[in-house]
């Protein structure tokens, strides 16, 4: 994948991202439940592992997400490797979010996978487009 | 020719120059990457085994708070070596028992399990009907890891209309999620094993022995030795208090 094709999918996939945790976050602070198909979007969002440092983890991924969203219109060398570290992370992040709602809360929330799924895309296209500017 | 020897030799000094720079930009960004990850795991899995902080539940958070640092065995709630042993039998659908777990229950632990002078031995009984057989079939396959008094106290909290359906999966889910360090797929899978319905039995059993016929009912008595029903007057601590330091005292 080139670089244009690396920015173009790490804009989508940040973006879809942005709007799922966006969601999850407002819904978050208004109390409420999200619309979820198979009802373990309930027991995962108002689990012990739906927050981080007391902030919601929603809001993180939607912190992310836009990081990674302007990260993709910008060509500096440091942002992009900047942008790599953060998506990985990120996706490590979301596959121990993953092992969470299988394996511990035994609830799948659909938003979260979602966004984990996401997750995976956004770091695989920050990495290519990492690897073409060091090239 | 040398001249383009030499040339050649530079470039390929600086195509390994950029090559090991790009190596360690990416070195740098995956261990970057890592520790971050590893730091916010480290912290998520630290506050999972916590107790929760809820906004919605904040009697539930006060009681799933007693229980910390006490130690529990199956249905049996504080040290092994307490000189004095309650046994309450109980309906996870009676509101009475619910009442007790909320209004008495704080203060006996503080006062007598927490102090290492009694312990809380729970038998369930499932005799209002379906939801109270779920309900306590949970509770004791919690109890096979240890956990039955945190989801005991969880369902206390929660308790719906009788028989109204409302020991739901989901329910259960977020009840157990609620539990530091319980595998919640683990009770609901062991809630219909063999071992959780001997424990059922083996209360039945005792319950019949006993001549229990309603919920709650509490025994006293020193650990290993006859156990002496108590007539509550209400339900509270005070009620529990005076056969409690007779036994203690005997």
């Amino acid at each position: 994948m080139n670089d244009p094709g690396a920015r173009l999918v790490l804009a989508v996939a940040a973006a879809f991202g942005l709007v799922i945790a966006a969601y999850l976050t407002a819904v978050h602070y208004r109390g409420g439940v999200p619309v979820c198909a198979g009802g373990g979007c309930e027991v995962v969002q108002r689990s012990r592992y739906a927050e981080l440092f007391g902030v919601p983890v929603a809001l993180l991924g939607t912190l992310v997400f836009t990081t990674l969203l302007v990260s993709a219109v910008l060509r500096a060398p440091v942002v992009v490797a900047g942008a790599a570290a953060v998506a990985l992370a990120g996706v490590a992040f979301a596959a121990y979010l993953v092992y969470v709602q299988v394996v511990v809360l035994d609830a799948i929330c659909v938003w979260c996978v979602a966004s984990d799924a996401l997750s995976v895309v956004v770091a695989a296209a920050a990495w290519q487009r990492l690897r073409h500017t060091l090239a | 020719m040398r001249f383009a020897a030499d040339a050649r030799l530079c470039g390929a000094d600086h195509a390994a120059g950029v090559s090991r720079n790009s190596r360690r930009t990416l070195i740098a960004v995956v261990a970057t990457a890592a520790t971050v990850a590893a730091t916010l795991i480290a912290v998520s899995a630290v506050q999972g085994d916590s107790p929760q902080r809820s906004s919605t539940e904040p009697t539930l958070r006060v009681q799933q708070e007693l229980f910390a640092g006490i130690p529990q065995q199956g249905i049996v709630l504080g040290s092994p070596a307490a000189p004095v042993t309650l046994v309450e039998f109980a309906d996870l659908q009676c509101p009475y028992c619910s009442e007790f777990a909320r209004v008495a229950l704080p203060t006996l632990v503080q006062d007598y399990v927490r102090t290492g002078r009694a312990k809380l031995v729970f038998q369930g009984l499932a005799f209002l009907g379906p939801d109270s057989r779920t309900a306590l079939r949970a509770v004791l396959a919690a109890g096979l890891q240890n956990r039955a008094w945190n989801v005991l106290d969880g369902l206390y909290g929660r308790q719906g209309a009788e028989n109204g359906g409302w020991v739901t999966r989901r329910l259960l889910r977020e009840v157990a999620g609620d539990v530091r360090g319980l595998d919640v797929r683990r009770m609901l899978r062991q809630s219909t094993s063999p071992s959780v319905t001997r424990l059922i039995r083996d209360a039945d059993r005792f319950a019949r022995e006993g001549g229990v016929h309603g919920t709650p009912t509490f025994f006293v008595g020193r650990s290993g030795g006859p156990l002496q029903r108590v007539q509550l007057t209400s339900l509270s601590a005070e009620a529990l208090r005076p056969a409690l330091d007779a036994a203690l005292a005997g």
